[in-house]
C-alpha cells in the first residue's frame, strides 16, 4: 500500500490564502485510515525531513491572483515533468516550489507530488475566502478524495489518476 | 554593467539572497574606487507613523510586523523600552522566557543565514538548493537547527512567524515544565549541529581583509548580551541606552530609503555579530571560547566574510543558553506583571540578530503612544556596508568585472542584511518661490 500524506497550506486568516485549510476542514474524517492529514501555515521547509519514506505527496494551495479566481488547476509534477524553477531571492522567500526543489536535492521528494492550486483574488489580512474560491473548496475536495482513492487501489487494479 | 578603460561602473540591480529590495552601484575611475552605493529602494512603511495614537499594548504585536524574521527582535524592543517608560521591571522566570524567546530567533535567523543563503557564496553554488546536492547533511542540520528555533517560538510565541504571545509586563500565557521538556531534547539535537555547523564554515576559504570598524553593541554584567545592558563601543563609548541620541544620528542619502545612522563626531560603526563578539567574547561560555579558538578566530574578528563563523558561534551559544534556562525554569506565579501607563518616556535597545535595535517611545498618561522611533540594524550598517565595498573593490580592480560583482554582493550578505526592517519615511521637501 501507497504511504500517502495530504498537505494543505495557507493562512486562515489571510482571505483566500485561507483555501488550504478550508478544504482541510472538508477532508477532515473522510480520508482512508493510514492517509495522513498535514495543515501548515508557517515555514514549509520545517516538513521536508517529514516527506522521507511517502510515496505520493497531495498539496493543496491557494495560487496567485492571475484574472480568474476560483480556477482550479492540477499539477503533476511527474506526469506533467514540472519542476519548480527555485526563485531563492529573498530570504522570505521559501515557499512551497523552493522546499520541493530542496526536498529533490535532498533525495527526500516523495516519487509523486501532485498540486491541487485554486487561483485566489483577495490576501487581505483578516479577510474571509472570496465567493469564487470559497466555491471551489467542495469541489478541489471531492477531486483530493478522489486522487487519493486512486493512489490507494492495488497495483494492477488501475492506474493511478 | 558599463565598461570604459579608464572609468567603469558595476551594477547589481537587484541584490539576491538578501531580505528586501536593494541594489549595489560602484562608481571607479582607473585604480580607484570613487563611490559605493548601497541602493535601498523598498518603499518606506511608516511603522513609526502606525504606532502614533495607539494604545501601548498593541505595541508588540505592531512592530512584531515589521520583520518575518526577526519579529521577536521587535517585541522585545518594545516592550522593554514601554516597561522602562512605566517604571516596570520584569525579573526571574518571565525574564528568562525571553531570554529563551530571542534565543529561538537567533537560532532560526542565523541558521537560515548562514547555510541557506551565505554558504553558497564561499563554496560556489548559485543557491542553497544546487548545494544541497552535495553537502546534504549540512543543509539538513541547517532545517533541523531552524526547526528547533521555531519550535521555541511557537511555543513560547504561539506562532512561529509573527508570535502573538508577547505583552508588555510579560506573556499571555507562559508554558508548564512538561511542555518545555520536548524542546529540550531537539535543542540537544541541535546543539550538536551547531558544533558541526562552526567547524564547516570556519574550513571555508575567506578573502583576506582585516576594517577598522568602530564595533557597538549592548554589554551586559554577566551575560552574553540579548535583552539588556549599556551601549559600549571598541572606541570607549559607555552610555546608558537611554543617552543613544546624544551620541548617534541619523541622516538622509539620495539612493537609500532607509535612513543612514552614524556616530556623531566619527561617522560609520557596526552592529551585529562582529560587533557581539568583538566587545563580549569574555561572556561566552568557556567550551564556546575554546572551540572559537581552535577554528581559527580570536577574540576579536575584523574580517567580515568570518561574521560567517561568528554567526554559527552564536548558534551554538543560543543553543546551550536556551538548553540551561529550560534546565532552571519554574514557572511563574502570573504570566505578566502589572503594568500601569503613565505619561513618559522610555527606551529600548536589544541584540537582534543583525545588531543592535534601538526604541524609543514617548506614551501619553492615558497610554496611547504620542511618538515613537525605530532604529533597526541594518539601517545602522548602511554606512560600514559601503565602505565594505569600497575596501573589498579596490584590491581587486583588475579582475574581471564578474568576479568584482561576486565579491561585492557577498561582502553585502556578510551582514545578513535586512532591507526592509530599515526602510523609513522620506522626508519630503517642497521650495517654494
Amino acid at each position: 500500500m501507497k504511504r500517502l500524506l495530504v498537505l494543505a497550506l495557507g493562512n486562515p486568516d489571510r482571505g483566500d490564502d485561507g483555501l488550504g485549510p478550508a478544504v482541510a476542514a472538508r477532508l477532515r474524517g473522510r480520508l482512508p485510515a493510514g492517509v495522513a492529514l498535514r495543515l501548515c501555515a508557517g515555514d514549509v521547509l520545517e516538513l521536508i525531513e517529514e516527506w522521507a519514506g511517502v510515496d505520493v505527496l497531495l498539496c493543496v494551495d491557494a495560487s496567485a491572483a492571475q484574472g480568474e479566481p476560483g480556477r482550479i488547476r492540477r499539477l503533476d509534477l511527474a506526469a506533467d515533468g514540472l519542476v519548480p524553477e527555485p526563485a531563492l531571492a529573498s530570504s522570505h522567500g521559501f515557499g512551497l516550489a523552493e522546499a520541493l526543489g530542496l526536498a529533490r536535492a535532498l533525495g527526500l521528494a516523495p516519487p509523486r507530488i501532485v498540486v491541487h492550486a485554486v487561483e485566489g483574488c483577495h490576501f487581505a489580512a483578516g479577510a474571509p475566502l472570496s465567493a469564487e474560491v470559497a466555491a471551489a473548496v467542495d469541489e478541489v475536495a471531492e477531486r483530493m478524495l478522489a486522487e487519493v482513492a486512486g493512489f490507494r487501489r492495488p497495483a494492477g487494479d488501475a492506474a493511478a489518476p | 554593467m558599463t565598461t570604459d578603460r579608464t572609468t567603469r561602473r558595476i551594477t547589481v540591480d537587484y541584490l539576491a539572497r538578501v531580505e528586501g529590495e536593494g541594489s549595489l552601484d560602484l562608481h571607479i575611475e582607473g585604480d580607484r574606487v570613487t563611490a559605493a552605493r548601497l541602493g535601498i529602494f523598498e518603499p518606506p512603511r511608516f511603522f513609526e507613523a502606525f504606532l502614533r495614537g495607539r494604545g501601548f499594548a498593541e505595541t508588540p504585536d505592531i512592530v512584531a510586523r515589521i520583520c518575518g524574521i526577526c519579529p521577536v527582535a521587535y517585541q522585545m524592543s518594545a516592550v522593554h523600552a514601554l516597561e522602562n517608560a512605566f517604571g516596570v521591571r520584569v525579573e526571574g522566570p518571565l525574564r528568562a522566557l525571553r531570554r529563551l524567546l530571542y534565543c529561538g530567533e537567533w537560532i532560526e535567523s542565523h541558521a537560515l543565514h548562514v547555510v541557506m543563503l551565505h554558504a553558497p557564496d564561499f563554496l560556489g553554488y548559485p543557491d542553497a538548493i544546487r548545494m544541497a546536492a552535495e553537502h546534504g547533511e549540512r543543509v539538513r542540520g541547517a532545517l533541523a537547527l531552524k526547526k528547533a528555533g521555531n519550535s521555541i517560538i511557537r511555543l513560547l510565541g504561539g506562532r512561529e512567524i509573527h508570535p502573538v504571545n508577547v505583552r508588555v509586563g510579560g506573556f499571555y500565557r507562559v508554558p508548564s515544565r512538561a511542555e518545555l521538556m520536548p524542546l529540550a531534547e531537539q535543542l540537544g539535537r541541535a546543539r550538536e549541529s551547531a558544533v558541526e555547523l562552526v567547524r564547516w564554515v570556519a574550513g571555508f576559504a575567506f578573502p583576506r581583509i582585516e576594517r577598522d570598524y568602530e564595533f557597538v553593541a549592548l554589554r551586559h554584567p554577566h551575560e552574553y548580551p540579548l535583552n539588556e545592558g549599556r551601549l559600549v563601543s571598541s572606541r570607549g563609548l559607555d552610555i546608558d541606552i537611554a543617552d543613544y541620541e546624544s551620541e548617534f544620528e541619523e541622516c538622509q542619502v539620495p539612493h537609500s530609503t532607509a535612513l543612514h545612522s552614524l556616530l556623531k563626531r566619527r561617522g560609520a560603526y557596526l552592529v551585529g555579530p562582529l560587533a557581539r563578539y568583538a566587545l563580549n567574547f569574555d561572556r561566552l561560555p568557556e567550551g564556546i571560547q575554546a572551540l572559537a579558538r581552535e577554528v581559527g578566530l580570536g577574540p576579536v574578528c575584523r574580517n567580515p566574510f568570518q561574521s560567517i563563523v561568528v554567526r554559527a558561534l552564536e548558534v551554538l551559544y543560543a543553543c546551550e543558553e536556551a538548553l540551561a534556562i529550560i534546565a532552571a525554569y519554574q514557572p511563574p506565579a502570573v504570566a505578566a506583571v502589572p503594568v500601569e501607563p503613565r505619561a513618559a518616556t522610555g527606551f529600548g535597545c536589544t541584540e537582534a540578530p543583525r545588531g543592535t535595535l534601538w526604541h524609543r517611545y514617548e506614551v501619553a498618561a492615558d497610554g496611547a503612544l504620542a511618538d515613537a522611533r525605530i532604529v533597526p540594524p541594518t539601517s545602522q550598517n548602511q554606512p560600514s556596508i559601503e565602505a565594505d565595498l569600497e575596501a573589498v573593490a579596490t584590491p581587486i580592480l583588475d579582475q574581471p568585472e564578474a568576479f568584482i560583482r561576486q565579491r561585492c554582493e557577498l561582502a553585502i550578505r556578510n551582514y545578513d542584511p535586512c532591507i526592509s526592517c530599515s526602510t523609513h519615511f522620506l522626508r519630503l521637501a517642497l521650495h517654494r518661490t
